[in-house]
């Protein structure tokens, strides 16, 4: 069975759409237990990481990378929450943190901006203009993000599956669209991308472990062999064979582990 | 009772998916061919109506600004003209982009797949992958300008349409199902308003045409027989510009009044 994610602006009515396609499938809803997972398990506060998926990186933030090293983290936590299949995932980046998942559902919810305007007025008890300059920043945010993260554009369309707006169509509507979708034959799980799966999720648990220290590393899985891909430099880094060996020991369902220096970081590796 | 609009990053896909949802609805598919009856109509050059509806115009292209801009004008109005008599499937006329703020129209974009077309160039024109990835977005690039240009609306912005289908991993036949039950949704059946707008929509495109004639940068609106134009022009030529606009629009089947505004953009007025 697939795994969804449901992108969305803010106030597009999204989370609504999410938590009544998990309720229709009998799916686990997730969003932000994955912030609280990657939290408590590489003890980084919430906060912290809830910064790093919403806001782009400012100036000293790019030197400093420490928003790659949270991206990372959370995407080995929700990668950890999807491996059993069946989920829909509603919070930020879920489109792009489980890329490369044969049997991924990609949703986007968007709404008319009047619409969404009237949506947080309500909610905030704010005037229209102050709620249409919120929703704009916020859009910008998360374009900003996704372009100085992973150089895309969260508006290009070819990164969903299935995009709708929710105007004429209803969340019911939307609701019956994403679940007739998941049940075509293209979304569901099969062996081969089960595997992928448990290999993307390994390839997350090493680039978290080493991101702290290598930032622009790149890894890719495939059965259990692991190969790290670094720059030239850090291939004789006394740290990166203490680390290196320390995933040995730690890292269960590894079978080799394998550095790869100043070679292209493969387009499919984490 | 619908208007069903189809665009695609693909002509081929826009029309195979366009003639399936006609068969299956029983509607009137509306596609290139119905330039033929534009250029009799008109009196215009068959090849360069299908020029202006690809490409913009340059000072090296043979294709002029003004014969651009009145090529465009006289293909809207026409497909407006004919989508008056509902029950139809469009696409390939750019219908996406100026049937706008009509309920009874759903705007359906069909995404093509970024591997397969990708894959397709680089098989067709026996070039790298990487080669034909540049070539997909120059042309994706080039689609988005021609948009914006002869419409102001960029076609690749998702929040144009209703629904987004990416065929990536959603079957053809599937989208054409998902296309098909949207639109017997109520929001898209026909209403007296929608057709009414429809008219002032087909109304405000006829008069276009007839100015597009003998001037340029004219925008008109229509409501109800009502016309309002608005036109740039030189002071000392205000008055002469004025009283053309009247005669030419006055001409016009269906116009009963006709209001000039001078310097004044559209946006300005909204």
């Amino acid at each position: 069975m697939p795994i969804i994610t449901i992108s969305r602006g803010s106030s597009t009515m999204g989370k609504v759409v999410a938590e009544q396609v998990a309720r229709k499938l009998n799916y686990r809803l997730i969003s932000r237990e994955v912030l609280l997972d990657a939290s408590s398990r590489f003890n980084v506060p919430e906060i912290k990481l809830e910064k790093a998926i919403h806001d782009a990186p400012g100036i000293l933030e790019r030197y400093r990378h420490n928003k790659q090293s949270y991206v990372a983290y959370i995407r080995s936590a929700l990668v950890e929450r999807v491996v059993d299949d069946n989920v829909v995932y509603h919070g930020l980046a879920g489109h792009l943190l489980l890329a490369g998942i044969p049997h991924l559902l990609k949703v986007r919810i968007t709404a008319d901006m009047e619409k969404r305007v009237a949506i947080v007025m309500k909610r905030d008890g704010i005037p229209a203009e102050e709620a249409r300059s919120r929703i704009v920043e916020d859009d910008k945010q998360r374009r900003k993000w996704t372009h100085s993260l992973y150089d895309q554009d969260p508006w290009d369309v070819s990164l969903y599956d299935l995009t709708i707006c929710i105007d004429k169509l209803s969340v019911d509507d939307a609701v019956e669209f994403i679940c007739r979708a998941a049940a075509t034959e293209g979304f569901q799980s099969t062996e081969k991308s089960r595997q992928k799966l448990a290999d993307m999720a390994a390839a997350c648990r090493v680039k978290a472990a080493l991101v702290d220290d290598f930032p622009n590393v790149g890894v890719t899985c495939e059965y259990g062999n692991v190969l790290i891909y670094i720059k030239g430099r850090d291939q004789a880094s006394p740290k990166l064979l203490k680390q290196l060996n320390q995933i040995r020991e730690s890292m269960e369902g590894l079978n080799h582990l394998e550095t790869h220096a100043g070679v292209a970081v493969p387009p499919d590796a984490v | 009772m619908s208007i069903i609009l189809i665009s695609s990053d693909d002509r081929e896909t826009e029309a195979i998916i366009a003639e399936k949802v006609a068969q299956e609805k029983g509607y009137e598919r509306l596609d290139r061919r119905f330039l033929n009856d534009v250029a009799a109509r008109n009196d215009l050059n068959l090849d360069k109506l299908k020029d202006a509806l690809t490409s913009t115009p340059t000072v090296l292209k043979k294709l002029a600004a003004r014969q651009w801009r009145q090529s465009l004008a006289c293909i809207e109005a026409e497909v407006l003209n004919r989508l008056l008599a509902d029950n139809m499937v469009c696409c390939g006329l750019g219908a996406h982009l100026y049937v706008t703020g009509i309920s009874h129209a759903m705007k359906i974009r069909v995404q093509s797949g970024k591997e397969k077309k990708i894959a397709d160039i680089a098989e067709q024109n026996a070039v790298s992958f990487e080669k034909a990835a540049k070539w997909a977005a120059k042309e994706l690039e080039n689609q988005k300008k021609w948009s914006l240009t002869a419409f102001n609306a960029d076609e690749t912005d998702l929040s144009r349409y209703d629904m987004v289908i990416n065929l990536d991993q959603i079957d053809p036949v599937e989208a054409v199902r998902t296309i098909t039950g949207a639109s017997e949704y109520r929001k898209f059946q026909v209403m007296t308003y929608s057709m009414k707008c429809l008219n002032d929509l087909a109304l405000a495109a006829r008069v276009n045409v007839e100015l597009l004639k003998s001037m340029s940068d004219v925008n008109v609106q229509a409501r109800d027989g009502a016309v309002i134009v608005y036109v740039r022009t030189l002071r000392r030529q205000k008055r002469k510009t004025v009283e053309t606009i009247k005669e030419l629009a006055g001409r016009v089947n269906g116009v009963s009044y006709v209001e000039v505004h001078v310097n004044k953009s559209l946006k300005e007025n909204d």
